[in-house]
């Protein structure tokens, strides 16, 4: 796992390749495959438990399920692969720190836990500051794919389900895990909300996607650096899923379910292909996402904290808690930054980064007589 | 492409920024420049230390990510952060021996040369030392350079226990087949005689010590 | 009457900036460009080539230009962001008038009315050379011509002089008198083949930075590099053998060199007596300058100056650079005669690897002084006090001889005559000599003077805002041409987008106000290229002879050195090959000019030397690099750079806020604590404005034969004000 992944690589036979990957990891990671299997089993207990042993499970949506299972097994796999690189670790151990010490403060572990959480989430204020076009397109597209998933998986696991009120055909009740929550009318506004939040979700990714390509297409930043498999599989993916989505809603309102069939089909496999995408590829930055969040504890502590002072300049440069944990990582992964004698062993790590550059060039001066 | 390669020979600097103005020019990072360049200290001297990303082989700022943001691609050169891992942490700006990649602390993002990708991906070569007035960063063959320069590159550089070996070379003695980093000598704190070794070492030259004056 | 309307100097900046631009016309979102322009940079007299990325006659980024022999893609600071000059929030777009809110747009007709108007008006009263002409030597070879002829035949005036005698007329004056021409020896590729190279006075790396790497690839071929300055600039840090001389003592230096190579035997004999004269005097006269007198007039050691005569007197071949630092003075051409001796006497000259040149500062520092914008100078390099030369060009401009005026007053003395009340009207271009001139309170004054004055130019600069009439001309990249670098190759500019808004042409101004003075026949010009066909046939048979060129030539052999005399002819890279000099009897002169001190020399009042320079992100009066955000931000502000020891005494800690005093008076700004200075010279550059301008203090003295201003060095004490206004002293 240590070796880096090469970008850039051809888009080819993508689901072979995936195939592939999958058996390797599996034999060398066997923690993985657990924690793997571990969270495949929830999701499938979940099923069971929140349909009520399958009384709510819509048959239909079986490959759905199926699926669900399947990619939550990889996301397990490949998360636990993740967490444990040793600087992964340190940071999600030091955010489970955090909360766990936060207990004794709890208003102010809240407080602080929400501030991160919108803006690192929900406000994304630090793509806002990259551009808006970029903080609008990535809204779009972050927002209207966890609204899909908010409206799908609830579904599909049989959590929530309607059922019409006996002897009122035009009223609906919401059920969740087997209990009437709401009701509505089916002339409603609400109604009308209910059954195309879906739909409004994908019109969302829709226009996110078509951002994204116009970027894509016309910066010429990113046409230099970005890859095919890397920055518009995902797009097109995604772009798949909710056209189909929007095909199926389009099939049955205006042309009377005309070609439903099929594009239930094509819509299944496009869905599928995203949820075996996301484990592997760009979109599970939305669940590495989850570091930030520690990070921007760790910060926080971190300042509050003592800082490290660089050994040659005397200047404070970092949190001493980073500096610490970074030898310790340091470690973990092999690297030996120590200098001097025993007796007065020094740490690379003590020296700020200005002060690392400018001993290489007078290293590097001395060296040649300049 | 592969038969180029990038040089660094940090005593020819004059500082003059080009490099960094330079850089700043590329459409993937506007205005913001990758390159580091400061006087190592202006008090004493004029040198410079022009640093770009040395592309380890092995690179410890990939290592440190948590987010796994780091990649190296086919040909050797360690990139950016990408966009939608990078969790702004600074791992990789405090790890990297050589002080390279940069924080964009407002949008969450580390930054770092790339050997301008965009220009040696389409055969041109990176800005930085295509400006750079004085070669101390130079883009060339290997042996247009053997034969120009007396100094040796090199690309193994030792930090202590550490060994690192880069894409990048750097040019020293030609008795040397590796640049030592040594850190203890060149202490700014440390004092010899009264006298602080910054004052005491060599490429730092008093004007005093060369004139003669009235006081 | 000159003189300002807005209240405060920020009123003004807000005005007409300058306003720092950081990005590209058209923001980052630029895109790709429409098509890519091949010329060059504007920012000294490299003339680096450089593409300019065009986009809908926007100038939106640049792309180096490898081909181009000089600099071969390389570029300074100034050259990566030059672009960013192009469409500036400040560029003036429409003729202005002076009014109580500043200034007023105007229509040209009545910009260009109002300004013939009074210049005739003026010389009715006062007789035509109450009228004078300020150019500038960033400008063109075609307007550099255009600028002479227009100031004799439209103006009637003998007072047109430019910019150049701010920079380095003090070198041409001694090139003419020791060689009998005024060009750099050598092409610079003489510089890598060399075995021992003098940088005099020249802080190389920052003025002229793509020369550095032609000083290193000698380096790297073992060549040992002499610097001579007062500070350790970046060329000087790593140099073999680093003379920190004090301000004021070259002449004395060069002469103490001289002397131990004659001990030693280390000259050339034979050269001496077949190529040159006047050895005798000079040989007398550097007898009592031993090292140990040299080294008490320079304040540079004993044993460095025999150390120097040890690395130049024998070597082989030998290549000798000098710049401002020791032109800028009182005996400017006296200095570089010094200088020139040593040339001449090791007979290295007019060889492959050995020879001499001056680095010029200005754009086109070179090609601005050969085409008659002097006022002692008639184009092709002309003399304006020869019979002959007279007779040339005015039968071949079609005047009377008698019609053409005579040697005028130089710049700094034009600025003199103002203030004496000897010249009333002033049409200025390209020029801002608020700023760039020493003792600006005196430039002020004469300015408020002046009862008419016209400015030709693309910002509104600090001279400019006493102006009644500003016409908004043109930047280098809106009109095409030809310049000539510091090595005498004459190069291409191309146009690469057309003036914004209703701004002109340069020449095109000049022209419709020729016009309106009634000389409109002499200047039917519709475009640069038949300027320059003039400029080159008037060239013909003169000492500066461009008449084998044309556009087309130029370009396609990437630049031609002078003389060039015929079509056919390929140029002459390098001058004074076989020993062949350009006086009559085809001999180089010595000069021997005993060491005087300068003007002010240091006393208890002002114990201290003054010295200025440049800084590698800025340049000149700044009118263009200080309105480009990046180069400010790399060096924001003039800082009084000292030594520590210095410091010590004065009880001043590294970013302190210092008050520097001349007789003429004093300017604070920060202290920047350095061991690269020597110990009695505070340094201080020269490109911003009003009080913190090193020329408010720096003496106006002229060299007797260039009439160069003494800029490097006057007396001068330093003071504690208080600490940094930023707050707490630095550690």
């Amino acid at each position: 796992m240590s070796e880096l992944h090469k970008s850039g690589s051809p888009c080819g036979p993508l689901f072979a390749e995936l195939c592939h990957r999958y058996v390797l990891m599996a034999l060398k990671n066997l923690r993985a495959v657990i924690a793997g299997s571990f969270l495949g089993g929830i999701v499938l207990l979940g099923i069971v438990i929140g349909s009520l042993g399958g009384i709510h499970f819509d048959a239909e949506l079986t490959f759905y399920a199926i699926g669900s299972i399947l990619a939550a097994s990889a996301i397990g796999y490949r998360f636990a692969l993740w967490a444990e690189r040793p600087p992964t670790r340190r940071y999600l151990s030091r955010g489970y720190q955090f909360l766990r010490e936060g207990r004794q403060r709890p208003k102010k572990t809240i407080k602080r836990s929400l501030s991160i959480g919108t803006e690192k989430f929900v406000g994304q204020g630090f793509i806002r500051r990259r551009s808006i076009f970029r903080w609008i397109m990535h809204l779009c597209l972050s927002g209207g794919c966890t609204l899909a998933f908010a409206v799908t998986f609830p579904l599909v696991f049989g959590w929530v389900h309607f059922q019409p009120f006996l002897g009122d055909a035009t009223r609906y009740e919401v059920r969740v895990l087997g209990v009437a929550v709401d009701s509505f009318s089916v002339h409603s506004s609400k109604a009308w909300l209910m059954f195309n939040l879906l739909n409004i979700a994908g019109v969302i990714v829709v226009v996110g996607v078509v951002m994204a390509l116009y970027r894509r297409l016309t910066d010429p930043g990113e046409r230099a650096t970005q890859s095919f498999s890397e920055d518009f599989v995902p797009l097109l993916l995604i772009m798949a899923v909710a056209t189909t989505g929007l095909a199926l809603t389009v099939s049955y309102k205006w042309f009377g379910g005309d070609a439903h069939g099929i594009l239930a089909i094509i819509h299944l496999i496009c869905v599928l292909g995203l949820l075996f995408y996301i484990p592997f590829g760009k979109l599970f930055h939305m669940f590495q996402r989850i570091c930030s969040f520690c990070v921007g504890w760790y910060k926080q502590e971190g300042a509050a904290g003592i800082q490290a002072h660089c050994a040659r300049c005397s200047q404070p440069f970092a949190s001493r808690m980073h500096i610490d944990d970074l030898k310790v990582v340091l470690d973990q992964l092999g690297f030996d930054y120590r200098y001097g004698t025993d007796a007065e062993a020094g740490h690379y790590q003590e020296i700020c980064p200005a002060c690392r550059r400018r001993l290489i060039a007078l290293n590097q001066g001395q060296a040649i007589g300049r | 492409m592969s038969r180029l390669e990038f040089f660094i020979d940090q005593s020819r600097c004059i500082g003059c920024q080009a490099c960094v103005q330079a850089c700043g020019e590329c459409d993937t990072h506007r205005g913001t420049s990758m390159i580091h360049l400061e006087y190592v200290h202006r008090p004493t001297g004029v040198q410079t230390a022009p640093m770009v990303c040395m592309h380890c082989e092995d690179p410890t700022c990939a290592k440190v990510c948590p987010a796994d943001a780091i990649k190296k691609d086919d040909n050797g050169v360690v990139l950016s952060a990408a966009k939608p891992r990078c969790v702004g942490c600074s791992n990789c700006v405090l790890g990297c021996p050589f002080g390279v990649p940069k924080m964009q602390v407002s949008i969450d993002l580390m930054m770092k040369c790339d050997m301008c990708y965009d220009r040696t991906s389409v055969g041109k070569k990176p800005m930085c030392a295509t400006v750079c007035p004085s070669e101390a960063l130079y883009f060339g063959e290997r042996e247009t350079l053997e034969r120009k320069r007396r100094e040796k590159p090199v690309n193994e550089f030792k930090f202590g226990q550490q060994t690192v070996r880069t894409k990048v070379n750097m040019m020293t003695s030609s008795e040397k087949d590796s640049i030592p980093i040594d850190v203890a000598e060149l202490m700014a704190h440390e004092t010899v005689q009264g006298e602080t070794l910054w004052e005491a070492r060599e490429g730092a030259p008093d004007a005093a010590s060369f004139a003669v004056w009235d006081d | 009457m000159a003189t300002l309307t807005l209240k405060t100097e920020e009123d003004y900046i807000a005005a007409y900036g300058p306003t720092l631009n950081y990005s590209p016309a058209g923001g980052w979102d630029r895109g790709e460009p429409d098509r890519l322009v091949k010329t060059h940079c504007c920012f000294c007299g490299v003339q680096c080539g450089i593409q300019l990325k065009v986009k809908e006659n926007r100038v939106i980024g640049f792309e180096p230009w490898e081909e181009f022999p000089v600099n071969q893609g390389k570029l300074c600071p100034k050259g990566v962001k030059r672009y960013m000059q192009n469409e500036h929030p400040d560029r003036l777009k429409a003729p202005l008038l002076r009014s109580e809110q500043g200034f007023e747009e105007t229509t040209w007709d009545h910009a260009l009315d109002r300004t013939a108007t009074a210049i005739k008006s003026i010389q009715e009263r006062y007789g035509k050379d109450s009228f004078a002409f300020l150019g500038g030597a960033s400008m063109t070879n075609e307007k550099a011509y255009l600028n002479g002829k227009f100031a004799r035949i439209a103006l009637e005036t003998k007072n047109i002089d430019y910019n150049g005698r701010l920079c380095m007329v003090s070198a041409g004056a001694a090139n003419k008198k020791a060689f009998g021409i005024d060009r750099a020896a050598n092409p610079w590729s003489d510089i890598p083949k060399t075995d021992v190279i003098i940088l005099a006075g020249t802080n190389l790396a920052e003025c002229f930075p793509i020369l550095t790497d032609y000083i290193w690839k000698a380096r790297d071929n073992g060549a040992k590099i002499i610097v001579v300055d007062p500070r350790i600039t970046p060329i000087a840090r790593t140099a073999d053998l680093f003379l920190p001389v004090r301000p004021g003592g070259d002449s004395a230096l060069c002469h103490g060199i001289l002397h131990v190579m004659i001990l030693n035997g280390w000259i050339d004999e034979a050269f001496i007596s077949e190529h040159t004269e006047d050895w005798p005097a000079l040989k007398k006269l550097v007898r009592k300058f031993t090292p140990a007198y040299t080294e008490k007039l320079t304040g540079v050691p004993a044993r460095s100056i025999e150390k120097c005569a040890e690395l130049w007197g024998p070597a082989k071949k030998s290549m000798l650079l000098h710049a401002r630092g020791i032109e800028h003075h009182t005996k400017g051409v006296e200095n570089v005669l010094s200088y020139i001796n040593l040339v001449l006497a090791t007979g290295r000259i007019g060889k492959e690897g050995s020879g001499y040149g001056t680095i010029t500062g200005q754009g086109n520092g070179q090609g601005g002084r050969e085409h008659g914008q002097r006022c002692n100078q008639l184009p092709g390099g002309r003399d304006i006090n020869n019979s002959v030369h007279r007779e040339e060009i005015s039968k071949f401009w079609g005047i009377e001889e008698t019609a053409l005026p005579g040697e005028g007053l130089t710049a700094c003395e034009i600025i003199d005559a103002i203030e004496a009340g000897e010249i009333k009207g002033l049409l200025s271009i390209s020029f801002n000599p608020l700023v760039s001139i020493p003792d600006s309170q005196r430039t002020r004054k004469a300015l408020e003077k002046l009862e008419f004055y016209g400015a030709i130019d693309f910002f509104l600069n600090e001279t400019a805002r006493y102006a009644d009439v500003v016409l908004a001309g043109s930047l280098q990249e809106e009109d095409h041409g030809t310049v000539t670098n510091g090595e005498g190759r004459c190069i291409r500019l191309n146009q690469s987008v057309t003036p914004p808004g209703n701004a002109l042409p340069d020449w095109k101004i000049i022209c419709d106000l020729a016009d309106r003075l009634g000389k409109g026949r002499y200047f039917d010009y519709q475009d640069p290229r038949e300027m320059f066909s003039e400029l080159s046939a008037a060239s013909k048979g003169g000492p500066i002879d461009y008449s084998g060129m044309t556009y087309e030539r130029i370009e396609s052999e990437q630049g031609i050195f002078w003389p060039c005399p015929q079509p056919e002819h390929p140029g002459t890279p390098r001058l004074f090959e076989k020993g062949q000099f350009f006086h009559d009897d085809g001999k180089a002169r010595f000069h021997a000019f005993d060491y005087r001190p300068p003007a002010e020399d240091v006393d208890a009042e002002y114990p201290l030397l003054f010295t200025t320079g440049r800084v590698v992100s800025q340049y000149l009066s700044g009118t263009q690099t200080r309105r480009i955000g990046s180069l400010v931000d790399q060096y924001p502000e003039p800082l009084c750079e000292m030594h520590p020891h210095l410091a010590e005494k004065l009880g001043v800690e590294d970013g302190d806020q210092v008050r520097v005093t001349t007789r003429r008076g004093s300017i604070d700004v920060p202290a920047q604590v350095v061991k690269t200075i020597r110990p009695d010279t505070v340094f201080v550059p020269y490109h911003w404005p009003g009080k913190k301008s090193a020329n408010l203090i720096t003496n106006r003295a002229l060299d007797p034969i260039s009439k160069i201003p003494e800029f490097k060095v006057c007396s001068c004490r330093v003071e504690l004000v208080g600490p940094h206004a930023g707050g707490g002293r630095k550690a």
